[in-house]
C-alpha cells in the first residue's frame, strides 16, 4: 500500500464532485430535540467571505515529503497554490498549517529534531510570504524532550508560531504519558495551544484487510489519546495547554457513557465528578467530523464555544466541512463562534487576511 | 443537551423500587405497585454458567466475570419488564486456539446448559449458540447441533479471532451453512488481539470493544460477506460499536471500491441492539444510518442492566409504534418461535 495508505481519497476534486455521499440526508424533529446552538434563523453566506480559520490544514514541505518516501510512507498531493485556491472557493481568510501524519520520528532524535526544523521553518516562510492567510501549528516530537524544548522556544520565540502540533501517539506512548512532562511543563507556562492529529498506532494499521488505517484507525487513535490526556490527569496538571483535537475527537462523542462509566469503576481521585467536565474544557474541530450523525453525538457532549472549523486539506476540502455545516443550520452567531471567534479567541497573535 | 444520568434512568424506570425500599416500609400499609408488564426481547444477555466461569478465570481478558445465576437474570428480566432474554457467552466466549478439544467442549457443555435454561424456564430465555469460526469442523458440527437438537435461535459469534475479523475468507464454510438455515448471527466484541490494553489505565471495554465492532462490521461489509451470504441475519452489539459516527470513512472506502451505492445499504441490511449505545446522540446517530426496522432491544445484563436502557431509550421519546417495534416486534421477526410466549 503506497500512496493511499494514508488517505482513501488524496483529491479533493474527487470529494468536491461526489457531495451525495449518503450521509447528508436532511432530519427534522430530532436534531431540534437536542436544544442545539442558538436561536435565530440559519444564515445565509455572504457571496466571496472569507473569514473562516482553518484549524486543521496541512502542509507538505520538499524535506517532509523526501523523509516520508525515504520511510516508505505516503504523502498527499500539495502545494501552497493549491492551498490558496481552496481556501479561496471555500471562504477561508487563513489557515493554521500542521505537519502529514506520521509526522518526524523513526527512532532517530537527530533526524527527527532536523526535519521539525525544516518543516516549521518552511511553515514560517509562508507565513511571511502570504501574509494573513497562514499561520502555523509548529512540528516537535515530545519523546524527544531535549529537542522538544529547544524546538518549541525557537518556534515561538523566533519563528512566532501560533501553536504546537503533535500527534495522537509516538511509538505506542499516548499524551498523557508522564515523560511528556517537561514539555508539557514548558507549554503550559506559555500557555500554548496543542493542536492534535492521529495517526495509525503500529499495533493496528494492517488489522482489517483491505481497509485503508484512516478509516477506523485514526478516530480510535483520538479517542484513546484524549481518555489518556483525562484519566492520566496530565490535562488537570497542565490546565493552560488549550488542546484542540481533529476530527470531533474521533470516536470520544459516541463513547462518553463508557467513560462515565470506567471512572465509576475506577475512582480517580482527579475526577471527582467524572471525565466529562475535562472532556467539555478541550477543543474539538470539524473536519470529518460534520455528518448530521457525529453532530449530534458532539453537541451532546459539549457547547458551541469548543467547536472550531477544520478542513483536513489536502485529504478533504473546504466544500465538504462547508456543506456539513450547512446541512446542520446553525444559527448566526453558532456559526461565527465555530469558524472565526473561537480561533481568534485561542490565537490572538495569528495574523488574519 | 439532553442528559440523563444513571441516578435519574433508574428512576425513571424503576419507580419506587429504585429507592431499595421494601415496598410496605416506604408507602406504609399499602401494596407494593405492579412490576412492569413483560414484553420486552432482550438479544443482548449474558449466561456465565460455573464452569465457564471456572475458565475465564485465566482466559478471560480481566479475569473471572461477575457472578451471574439464572435466577439473577429472571429477577432482573421481571424488574425491567422483560419476557425473554436471548442469551449469549461473554467474551472471549468458548474459542481456545491453543485448545481445540477444551473449545469444542465447552462450546458443547454452554450450549447444552443455555438449553436447559430454556427448557426449565419455558418462554424467558432463549439461546445464540456457541460456535467458532476458526474451527470450521468442529462448528459445521455443533451448528447441526444448537440448531436441531437444542432449537437453539441463532448463534452468537465474537468481532475477532485472533487476528481474524468476521470477513475473513477462511470462515465462509460456516457461513455457507448458516445462510442454508437463515440464521440470525449476534455479534459480541472482544478484546482484540492487536490493541486491547494500549493505554495505560483504560480498560478494553471502554474503547476497544466497541472499535473491534467497527472494524468486524466494516470487514464484513467489504469483504463480500454481507453479499455472498444475504440470508444471514446480522446483529450488532452496542448500536454498532461506532460505526454510526463513522459512516462517512466507510462511504469514502466504497467510493475508492467503486461499490455502486456506496456503504449505506450494506449498513441497513444489519441489525444493531441498544445495550450501552442509547445516549441520546449515540440513538441519533443510529438512527440516521438505519431505520427504525433495524433496532433491537439489548441490556448487556449483568455488566450493564435493564433500568438503564429502558432510561436511554424513554429519554429519547420514541413513538408507541417505535417503541414496540425495538422492545419487541424486530426480535419476533428475526425469532418468530418468540411469539409462543
Amino acid at each position: 500500500m503506497t500512496m493511499f495508505s494514508n488517505c482513501v481519497c488524496c483529491t479533493p476534486a474527487l470529494a468536491a464532485a461526489s457531495p451525495s455521499i449518503g450521509r447528508r440526508k436532511f432530519i427534522a424533529g430530532g436534531i431540534a430535540a437536542l436544544g442545539l446552538g442558538s436561536a435565530g434563523a440559519p444564515v445565509v453566506r455572504a457571496q466571496g467571505s472569507n473569514t473562516k480559520i482553518d484549524v486543521h490544514h496541512h502542509f507538505l514541505p520538499p524535506e517532509h515529503r523526501e523523509a516520508l518516501g525515504k520511510h516508505k510512507s505516503g504523502a498527499p498531493k500539495w502545494s501552497v497554490q493549491m492551498s490558496l485556491e481552496d481556501m479561496d472557493k471555500s471562504g477561508i481568510g487563513t489557515s493554521v498549517l500542521s505537519q502529514v501524519q506520521p509526522g518526524t520520528w523513526w527512532g532517530d532524535a537527530e533526524e527527527s529534531r532536523k526535519l521539525s526544523r525544516q518543516i516549521n521553518e518552511y511553515g514560517a516562510k509562508l507565513v511571511r510570504d502570504h501574509p494573513g492567510r497562514f499561520g502555523l501549528f509548529a512540528t516537535i516530537t515530545p519523546l524527544d524532550a531535549d529537542g522538544s524544548l529547544r524546538e518549541i522556544e525557537y518556534a515561538f520565540d523566533t519563528l512566532k508560531a501560533d501553536g504546537i502540533g503533535l500527534l495522537t501517539s509516538y511509538d505506542g506512548k499516548y499524551l498523557g504519558d508522564a515523560s511528556f512532562a517537561p514539555v508539557y511543563a514548558e507549554l503550559n507556562r506559555r500557555k500554548a495551544v496543542i493542536y492534535v492529529h492521529p495517526l495509525a498506532p503500529n499495533c493496528c494499521a494492517n488489522v482489517v484487510p483491505g481497509i485503508p488505517a484512516g478509516s477506523i484507525e485514526y478516530a480510535a487513535d483520538s479517542t484513546r489519546t484524549i481518555a489518556h490526556l483525562v484519566f492520566s490527569g496530565m490535562s488537570q496538571k497542565y490546565p493552560d495547554i488549550r488542546w484542540i483535537f481533529s476530527h470531533s475527537g474521533g470516536t470520544l462523542p459516541f463513547l462518553t457513557q463508557r467513560f462515565i462509566q470506567q471512572q465509576k469503576v475506577q475512582k480517580h481521585p482527579h475526577l471527582p465528578d467524572g471525565p466529562m467536565p475535562e472532556f467539555q474544557k478541550l477543543y474539538y474541530e470539524l473536519a470529518q467530523g460534520n455528518t448530521k450523525a457525529q453532530l449530534s453525538a458532539l453537541f451532546e457532549m459539549v457547547k458551541v464555544s469548543q467547536v472550531l472549523y477544520g478542513t483536513d486539506y489536502p485529504y478533504r476540502d473546504g466544500a465538504e466541512v462547508n456543506a456539513g455545516i450547512d446541512n446542520w443550520k446553525f444559527g448566526a452567531a453558532d456559526l461565527r463562534s465555530i469558524e472565526n471567534e473561537t480561533a481568534r479567541r485561542l490565537l490572538p497573535n495569528l495574523k488574519t487576511a | 443537551m439532553i442528559r440523563i444520568d444513571a441516578g435519574r434512568r433508574r428512576f425513571l424506570t424503576g419507580g419506587i423500587a429504585t429507592f431499595g425500599l421494601g415496598a410496605t416500609a416506604a408507602l406504609g400499609q399499602q401494596a407494593a405497585p405492579a412490576p412492569p408488564a413483560k414484553t420486552r426481547i432482550d438479544v443482548h444477555h449474558h449466561y456465565i454458567p460455573p464452569f465457564h466461569a471456572d475458565i475465564m478465570e485465566s482466559k478471560r481478558s480481566g479475569g473471572r466475570p461477575p457472578k451471574w445465576t439464572p435466577q439473577m437474570s429472571l429477577d432482573e428480566m421481571d424488574k425491567s419488564g422483560i419476557a425473554t432474554a436471548i442469551v449469549s457467552l461473554v467474551q472471549p466466549g468458548a474459542w481456545f486456539e491453543d485448545d481445540v478439544p477444551l473449545s469444542r467442549r465447552l462450546a458443547r457443555e454452554c450450549n447444552d446448559y443455555g438449553a436447559k435454561m430454556m427448557a426449565d424456564h419455558p418462554g424467558r430465555f432463549g439461546l445464540f449458540a456457541a460456535v467458532a469460526p476458526p474451527d470450521p469442523d468442529g462448528s459445521l458440527k455443533e451448528i447441526e447441533y444448537v440448531f436441531d437438537t437444542l432449537k437453539a435461535d441463532g448463534v452468537g459469534l465474537f468481532t475477532s479471532y485472533g487476528d481474524k475479523y468476521l470477513g475473513d475468507p477462511s470462515f465462509e464454510p460456516v457461513y455457507a451453512e448458516l445462510n442454508r438455515r437463515k440464521a440470525v448471527v449476534y455479534v459480541h466484541p472482544t478484546t482484540p488481539n492487536c490493541c486491547g490494553r494500549i493505554v495505560p489505565g483504560i480498560g478494553p471495554s471502554t474503547i476497544e470493544f466497541a472499535t473491534d465492532s467497527t472494524r468486524t462490521i466494516t470487514h464484513i461489509l467489504f469483504s463480500g460477506v454481507a453479499t455472498k451470504y444475504p440470508d444471514i441475519r446480522w446483529i450488532f452489539s452496542h448500536s454498532g460499536g461506532t460505526v454510526p459516527f463513522l459512516t462517512a470513512r466507510l462511504e469514502l472506502v466504497a467510493q475508492q471500491r467503486k461499490m455502486t451505492g456506496g456503504a449505506a445499504p450494506i449498513l441497513r441490511k444489519f441489525y444493531y441492539e441498544l445495550a450501552q449505545g442509547n445516549t441520546p446522540g449515540q440513538l441519533a446517530a443510529l438512527l440516521k444510518m438505519v431505520p427504525i426496522s433495524q433496532v433491537l432491544y439489548g441490556t448487556d445484563y449483568p455488566f450493564r442492566d435493564g433500568a438503564e436502557v429502558n432510561g436511554g431509550i424513554a429519554a429519547y421519546g420514541f413513538t408507541a409504534d417505535d417503541l414496540r417495534s425495538i422492545e419487541r416486534e424486530v426480535a419476533l421477526k428475526l425469532i418468530p418461535r418468540l411469539k409462543q410466549g
